[in-house]
């Protein structure tokens, strides 16, 4: 027996989080529901604006709820796969990558019917096979294990309340700067030439979609193969058997959707059909290619703005910004990300301001934040954009980028070893 | 025997963990305080790998309290 044991009996099954005062209403819960609310006045002013912000404003949030209840980290997806030889949190990224795969296949087909004759579906996050990937994979993996956190990762924690996680997102910002900078020599050197690999074209829909199936099973059964090869099972919270009335089992689904964590197979397919809502109004989820536009933008204020970028208007997914408005698709789905996670985590009563104690955890956001920023500007995603909506865009690089990421994480764990 | 890693993010609070059961007196229970959600997953799998039996209690707002003890029955 290995579940989690709670010391008294569960007569109370929403006990089980945050302990409520004896009477009234957990503090928590209030703030909870006043961002709530807030952001739905903001969504709904903004809509008068433009349609398309209430909808990505909504995306965003509820992207980020589902982050934050789910604790959906691609970072211990990765690591633990390598460390501990458990799969629980990247089975739940497979589980996503599944649902939007079937999603994406119907949506690109409607864009463009006929894949054979050359050009990619419109957002499709098929990214050319170059070194410029592979380089950029490794640094990303390398930077999120030593953060602590991926892109996505550091923005939900935000909402958390995690302080190092703003240093986090300076660095990753920095990084994508620098990336900035080193643009034009990596386009003119390994972007440019090289081959852009879109299942669809060869194979038709149907059978990319079928052999993108057929690789996410196998990469299953690669997990589980991990996994019986002395990997260590975690199991899942289950209900209490003795929840009876009709009163106990409101109380019980509250609580397994507010209280406690979602199972990761769970939040990974939501996460998979808010994927594909998105690309059907617009895009694909993606993080770093707005986060680059706003970096690149306080890098102009004091003089460090990157010029021209060459070549930016022939690719698709996170390619490196500069200018446009505040108000893009990105931004909110990215802002909204952060406000969903904080109603999320108040709503849980797990919201906290989260100081790091020793000073060295701050430089390993920072740096493992720079070589996620460097590292997404190479690839032309994170694993939001480059891995998670790549899979699904029935393109190769999707799965290159996850093989670097491996790499990556693997000398990043090494490096944590040496920080005690 | 109390160890506190608030603060700390992953992988730290099951690195000091582990190294804290190694160290634990027989018979000792470990107080783990933790602040950081996927923690509490983390730790479980040192807690499954080293033999340990894990019981966890909310701590306050995003705070738990988890306890390793031996298990005997293995």
């Amino acid at each position: 027996m290995h579940d989690i044991r709670l010391r008294k009996p569960m007569a109370n099954p929403s006990a089980a989080y945050g302990a409520a005062p004896p009477s009234g209403v957990h503090h928590q819960t209030l703030a909870g529901l006043l961002v709530l609310a807030s952001l739905a006045v903001l969504m709904l002013v903004g809509s008068r604006v433009d349609p398309a912000f209430g909808t990505f404003a909504v995306l965003g949030v509820a992207i980020g709820g589902t982050l934050q209840r789910s604790r959906f980290c691609f970072n211990s997806a990765f690591r633990d796969l390598i460390q501990f030889r458990s799969g629980r949190t990247m089975k739940g990224v497979i589980v996503g990558m599944t649902v939007a795969t079937a999603g994406f296949g119907i949506h690109m087909r409607n864009l463009l019917p006929n894949p054979s004759l050359g050009p990619i579906a419109p957002e499709a996050h098929a990214i050319p096979l170059s070194v410029a990937l592979l380089v950029g994979g490794m640094l990303f993996g390398i930077g999120m294990v030593v953060a602590g956190g991926c892109t996505s990762g550091s923005l939900y924690r935000i909402g958390e309340g995690y302080l190092a996680s703003w240093v986090s997102v300076a660095g990753i910002l920095a990084g994508l700067v620098l990336a900035s900078h080193h643009w034009n020599w990596w386009w003119q050197h390994a972007i440019r030439r090289a081959p852009v690999v879109w299942l669809p074209r060869y194979l038709g829909y149907g059978g990319a979609v079928a052999a993108t199936l057929v690789g996410l099973g196998l990469a299953y059964g690669l997990v589980l193969w991990i996994e019986s090869r002395g990997g260590v099972g975690v199991q899942e919270f289950t209900a209490p058997a003795s929840v009876r009335s009709f009163h106990e089992k409101l109380r019980e689904i509250v609580a397994a959707v507010f209280g406690r964590g979602w199972p990761a197979p769970v939040g990974g397919a939501v996460l998979g059909f808010l994927n594909v809502l998105s690309y059907t109004a617009h895009m694909p989820w993606r993080v770093v290619g707005e986060l680059s536009r706003w970096g690149n933008a306080a890098a102009a204020v004091v003089g460090l703005g990157p010029g021209p970028l060459q070549g930016t208007d022939e690719l698709s997914a996170c390619v490196v910004t500069v200018g446009g408005g505040v108000f893009t698709h990105g931004f909110l789905l990215n802002v909204g990300l952060i406000g969903g996670s904080l109603a999320a985590a108040l709503l849980a009563h797990e919201f906290k301001w989260r100081i790091p104690r020793r000073p060295v955890r701050y430089l390993q956001s920072l740096g493992g934040g720079v070589f996620m920023g460097y590292g997404s500007g190479l690839a032309l995603g994170c694993t939001a954009g480059a891995f998670f909506s790549a899979v699904p865009s029935l393109a190769v690089n999707g799965w290159i980028f996850a093989m670097a990421l491996v790499a990556g994480a693997s000398i990043g764990l090494r490096a944590i070893n040496w920080i005690p | 025997m109390l160890l506190d890693v608030r603060g700390e993010t992953c992988p730290y609070p099951m690195k000091k963990a582990i190294e804290a059961m190694e160290r634990l007196p027989i018979g000792e229970v470990l107080e783990v305080l933790v602040d950081h959600p996927p923690a509490i997953d983390t730790i479980r799998m040192a807690a499954n790998r080293y033999g340990f039996r894990m019981d966890v209690e909310p701590a306050g707002s995003g705070e738990w309290r988890i306890y390793l003890r031996r298990d005997t029955m293995r």
